[in-house]
C-alpha cells in the first residue's frame, strides 16, 4: 500500500507546482531533523561547471520580465517570461488554458513545448548541467524544471534561469513571487537533477542555441513543422543549414514547408539544392517528382520520380506509387 | 419513422460516396510527399548502422566475439538484416553503457550476461543442458 502511494505520487510528479509550501515545509522539516540525526551526510558543496572561454564569470539577464505567478501557476508564468523575452508580447493569463491543467494544479513538459510552438517560437530542450551557463552568457534565459522536495516526495517547480554568479556561486532565477531569486549552486543542482536537468530554451526560429546539436536543433524544428507553423519552420531549417550546410534532413525540411504553404518554386529550389549536395538520396528526388508534377512540369517529374525508383531503398514503394501517379496524369 | 427509414439507406451510400470522393485525391497527394520525420528517423537509423558496424569492425570486439563463438562476418550480417528502429534501439542501449575505460569491460558484461540468460532460458525449455543444475520442464 505505502509503494502504491509512492509511485502514485511519482506518476502525479510531473505536473505539481505549488506556491504555499505550508504542508510541504512542515514534512520536509521532519525529514531535514531526520537526516540531521542520520550525521549530515550528503550536504557537501558542489562546484559550478567549468564555463566556456569567452563567457564572463558572471552574468545576468536583467531585461527578462518578471511575472509573478498565481496559485499553482509557475506553468504559465515561466513560459510568459520566456516567450516575452523572445519578443512576443504575452501575460501568464493568456497561457493558461494552453498550458495549465487544472485537473492535476501543474503544467506538463509538453504542454509547455507545445504552447512555444503554436506561439511560433522554437522549442529548444536542454537535459544536461553544462549546457546551462554558456547559453545564459549567450543572451538565453532558460526555462527550468525542479524539484523542490525530494524524490519520493516531489514538490514540481518551474523558473526561469537569467543569470549566475561564479565568483558568489550563485544561480539567478525568476521564481514563483520571487523576482530575483538567489540560488547557492549546490541547492540548484540538486533540485533541478531531480528532473533530469530539464530546460527548455524559448528562441525565435532564426536564432541558434549557443551550445546547439545538429538533432536536437532539427528535432526542434520539426516540431514547429509538425506545428503547422511553417513560416516558422522555413526560418529554422534555414538557420539550420547556414550551421550546418550538409544537413540532409534540414534541406529535405525546408522544401516539405515551402510545399506545405503552396509555395512551389521555393520548394523545387531547396529539393534541388538537395540533390546536388546528396545525389543519392531517392526522397528528394521523390518530392521533386511531386512538386514538378504540380507545377504541370509533367515530364520533368517523370524523369526525378523515375530516379528515385532507381535509386531504391527503405522506400521505394513510395517512389513507385509517385512514378504511377505522375505516368497516370501522362496518358490523360 | 417510416419516411426516415426508407432514406436512411440511400442517403447514407450517397454521403459515403461523397466523402470518398472528397478524401481520395486529398490522399493520393499527401501521399507523395517523404515527410521530414520520415527523412530524420531514416538518417538515424543509418547512422546507427554505421556505429554498429565500426564498433564490429574493432579488433577487441572482433576477438570478444569469436572468444564466444560468434563469426564476426555472421553479426555483421546479422546487424544489416535489422530494421531502423531495431538498430536504433540497440545503438542507444550501448551508449547507456557505462562510459569511460570501462566502457568495453561494461559491453563485455553485459554480452556475456544476455549468453548466460539465453543458455538458462534455453537449458529450461529442454533444447541445450550446458548447467547441470538446471532441470529441464520437459
Amino acid at each position: 500500500m505505502f509503494l502504491h502511494l509512492l509511485t502514485h505520487l511519482r506518476n502525479d510528479s510531473m505536473a505539481i507546482c505549488r506556491v504555499y509550501f505550508h504542508m510541504h515545509g512542515i514534512l520536509l522539516l521532519i525529514v531535514f531533523f531526520v537526516s540531521l540525526l542520520g550525521g549530515c551526510a550528503g550536504f557537501r558543496q558542489l562546484e559550478m561547471p567549468p564555463l566556456p572561454e569567452n563567457a564572463p564569470p558572471s552574468h545576468e539577464l536583467a531585461a527578462v520580465p518578471f511575472f509573478p505567478q498565481e496559485a499553482y501557476q509557475c506553468g504559465p508564468a515561466a513560459l510568459a517570461m520566456a516567450l516575452s523575452s523572445s519578443g512576443l508580447p504575452v501575460i501568464p493569463g493568456d497561457l493558461v488554458d494552453e498550458v495549465y491543467t487544472p485537473s492535476r494544479k501543474g503544467s506538463l513538459q509538453m504542454a509547455m513545448i507545445g504552447a512555444t510552438r503554436r506561439h511560433g517560437r522554437l522549442a529548444y530542450e536542454i537535459t544536461d548541467l553544462d549546457s546551462i551557463f554558456p547559453e545564459i552568457a549567450a543572451g538565453h534565459p532558460v526555462v527550468i524544471l525542479q524539484n523542490l522536495g525530494l524524490s519520493w516526495y516531489p514538490v514540481w517547480h518551474y523558473a526561469v534561469a537569467v543569470g549566475y554568479d561564479a565568483t558568489m556561486g550563485n544561480v539567478i532565477l525568476r521564481s514563483g513571487v520571487t523576482p530575483r531569486k538567489l540560488m547557492p549552486f549546490g541547492v540548484f543542482e540538486k533540485t533541478w537533477a531531480r528532473s533530469n536537468y530539464w530546460g527548455l530554451l524559448v528562441l525565435q526560429p532564426t536564432q541558434l542555441p549557443a551550445t546547439a546539436k545538429e538533432k536536437t536543433y532539427l528535432a526542434a524544428v520539426l516540431g514547429l513543422e509538425k506545428a503547422r507553423q511553417f513560416q516558422a519552420s522555413i526560418s529554422g531549417y534555414t538557420t539550420a543549414i547556414t550551421r550546418w550546410p550538409q544537413s540532409f534532413p534540414a534541406r529535405m525540411g525546408l522544401g516539405n514547408s515551402y510545399y506545405a504553404i503552396g509555395d512551389l518554386k521555393s520548394s523545387e529550389r531547396a529539393f534541388r539544392e538537395t540533390i546536388r549536395l546528396h545525389p543519392n538520396a531517392g526522397s528528394a528526388y521523390n518530392n521533386l517528382a511531386q512538386v514538378l508534377l504540380e507545377q504541370g512540369r509533367y515530364h520533368e517529374a517523370l524523369g526525378a520520380a523515375r530516379k528515385a525508383v532507381s535509386l531504391g531503398g527503405p522506400l521505394e514503394a513510395r517512389y513507385e506509387e509517385t512514378l504511377r501517379e505522375i505516368k497516370s496524369h501522362i496518358i490523360r | 419513422m417510416k419516411v426516415i427509414r426508407r432514406w436512411v439507406k440511400p442517403t447514407s451510400i450517397a454521403l459515403t460516396i461523397l466523402m470518398l470522393l472528397i478524401s481520395v485525391p486529398f490522399q493520393s497527394v499527401l501521399a507523395a510527399m517523404i515527410g521530414t520525420e520520415t527523412v530524420m528517423d531514416s538518417a538515424r537509423g543509418q547512422e546507427a548502422r554505421a556505429y554498429l558496424q565500426q564498433l564490429l569492425a574493432r579488433e577487441d570486439v572482433q576477438a570478444a566475439l569469436i572468444a564466444h563463438g560468434i563469426d564476426p562476418m555472421e553479426a555483421k550480417s546479422r546487424i544489416d538484416a535489422l530494421s531502423d528502429d531495431e538498430v536504433i534501439r540497440i545503438a542507444d542501449q550501448i551508449d547507456q553503457l557505462p562510459s569511460g575505460g570501462t566502457s568495453f569491460l561494461g559491453f563485455l558484461l553485459v554480452v556475456t550476461l544476455v549468453l548466460f540468460l539465453v543458455l538458462v532460458i534455453l537449458d529450461l525449455t529442454g533444447v541445450t543442458d550446458v548447467f547441470p543444475f538446471i532441470k529441464s520442464q520437459r
